[in-house]
């Protein structure tokens, strides 16, 4: 007697059933420095629809807690959602009512595992996190990649800003630098940036963290020069004229 | 039959390759050639005055260092030099094969060669081979018009420029130049520039590494190449080659002396003490 079943296997190997794993919306580079204070982080207030500069003032950096704060690069819904899981953590530790609160290490350590059990489900939120913060008189600042990698690092580039600024970063910046001049070092790698990032916006965000709290400033230009002299005399005109 | 074809064509494209190139993908299955990028960091910049190149020194094999001290700088003109990227074999030929071709039109014309000679041919050149011929090349020089410095693509696209860089390690150089260069600039200022753009590329990409070599082109001057400029991690132990030791070296015990000429063995007085 043969017993039919409903369904039949077949000895077939299928692939994983991938979900999204190409961006629609997205957020171009993140710059974050440590400083003798706290830590400064900056990101341009874009967000393109493939080659489309579609969102131009769009807030790129988060509050997540008092003393932290979160910016990624990469999908913005996913970083939307990403928003919404860390405060979901806030709001059960306030239920706890017992004044502790998750330390900026916690918030990356959880987005870690959450990126890296998304990833194992080729399901992944496509994004590259940078979270800041400023706990217990020490600065944090931490880097969570769409595979789950966990980075703490003193300065953190992502995007475009990985290729253009390390070297800016690298020979001009200090980790005992002022507020100011630390501000001024990651001006300067928007402006390169916006020079040569073909989704870039000359538009920024800036948020300090220090031992005040976070401070998540208004979004300013960034201006950029273009008279260079050779620019201007149109020197790729005269190839086949002299 | 490539004859007959050749002979009905009129001038314009020749498109006699393509029915061959169809068989040899679509039957044969061979695969279209890649493109070999070699690691580099090669930049340019105008001054006041003149036009540098750098380059760094490290020829790369796949993952492999295959030259820690190779020369990307070529002479095209006694007033043009240039930087070259891509594939090392194509660059040498390449840069020969044109600064003959200069060489040639100064002896029949008596001028000066000019920037944006070489920068036709070369581009006429590299895009009847359509990129397959990996020529990336930063060409400073000085002329009868100016100075310029112009970038050839391996497509055949030119530019001219006050600044660029190419390479693998060009964007690490980029955000240095974007960052600090200026119009007006003096000679020693570009110069400290361009190595400080190179060593961007030396160390933020891994492609490239080893030295830097500058060379500077200025109207009236002889170029100013400066070979190794900058060296770092230099090994400071390197092997004695031969290997010499001194006479008494080597504690002995006994010392015999035999004379050839006379054939005489003689035992000679004490030993050195060992220690």
């Amino acid at each position: 007697m043969k017993i039919s079943l409903a369904k039949e296997f077949d000895n077939k190997a299928h692939q994983p059933v991938a979900h999204t794993t190409s961006p629609i919306v997205t957020g171009a580079s993140v710059v974050a420095l440590k400083f003798r204070d706290g830590v400064i982080i900056g990101t341009d207030t874009l967000c393109s629809y493939g080659s489309m500069a579609d969102f131009k003032d769009v807030k790129r950096i988060r509050q997540i807690s008092k003393n932290t704060v979160i910016a990624a690069s990469g999908d913005h819904s996913d970083f939307q959602e990403v928003v919404r899981l860390l405060g979901e953590i806030n709001t059960e530790a306030l239920q706890y009512d017992d004044g502790v609160s998750p330390t900026p290490r916690d918030y990356a350590n959880y987005l870690a595992r959450v990126q890296y059990q998304r990833r194992n489900k080729i399901d992944p939120l496509y994004l590259m996190n940078v979270i800041a913060g400023y706990y217990n008189g020490e600065q944090y600042l931490g880097l969570v990649d769409l595979y789950g990698t966990y980075i703490e690092a003193k300065t953190v580039t992502t995007g475009f800003a990985n290729y253009f600024c390390k070297a800016i970063i690298a020979n001009y910046w200090r980790e005992d630098f002022s507020e100011e001049e630390a501000r001024k070092i990651l001006i300067e790698c928007f402006k390169v940036v916006f020079c040569r990032d073909a989704r870039a916006h000359d538009r920024i965000q800036i948020s300090v963290i220090n031992k005040d709290g976070v401070r998540i400033e208004d979004p300013i230009q960034v201006e950029t020069r273009w008279d260079f002299q050779k620019f201007a005399t149109k020197a790729n005109e005269k190839l086949h004229t002299q | 039959m490539y004859i007959d074809n050749y002979l009905k064509s009129r001038g314009g494209f020749d498109f006699t390759n393509v029915q061959r190139n169809e068989h040899l993908f679509k039957d044969i299955g061979m695969k279209h050639p890649g493109y070999t990028k070699t690691g580099t960091t090669i930049v340019g910049l105008c001054f006041d005055g003149g036009v540098v190149l750098a380059a760094d020194t490290r020829a790369t094999a796949g993952s492999i260092v295959a030259d820690k001290n190779c020369l990307k700088l070529h002479v095209l003109a006694p007033n043009m030099w240039c930087a070259g990227a891509g594939t090392a074999a194509d660059l040498q030929h390449v840069t020969n094969h044109m600064a003959a071709k200069l060489k040639l039109q100064r002896l029949n014309t008596g001028r000066e060669s000019r920037v944006n000679e070489v920068v036709t041919k070369l581009c006429d050149h590299l895009f009847q081979y359509q990129g397959n011929v990996g020529c990336a090349l930063i060409i400073g020089g000085v002329d009868s018009i100016g100075t310029h410095l112009a970038s050839i693509a391996p497509n055949g696209t030119y530019m001219y420029h006050p600044f660029y860089s190419m390479g693998s390690g060009s964007l690490a150089a980029l955000g240095i130049l974007e960052a600090k260069f200026q119009d007006g600039l003096k000679y020693e200022q570009a110069v400290d520039l361009a190595i400080e753009a190179i060593e961007a590329g030396i160390f933020h990409d891994l492609g490239s590494g080893s030295n830097v070599d500058v060379v500077v082109l200025t109207r009236g001057n002889r170029p100013d190449f400066r070979r190794n400029i900058r060296h770092y991690n230099q090994r400071n132990y390197l092997k004695q080659v031969p290997y010499k030791f001194e006479i008494g070296t080597t504690p002995y015990f006994s010392k015999l002396r035999f004379n050839i000429e006379k054939q005489e063995l003689n035992e000679d007085e004490l030993a050195m003490i060992v220690e």
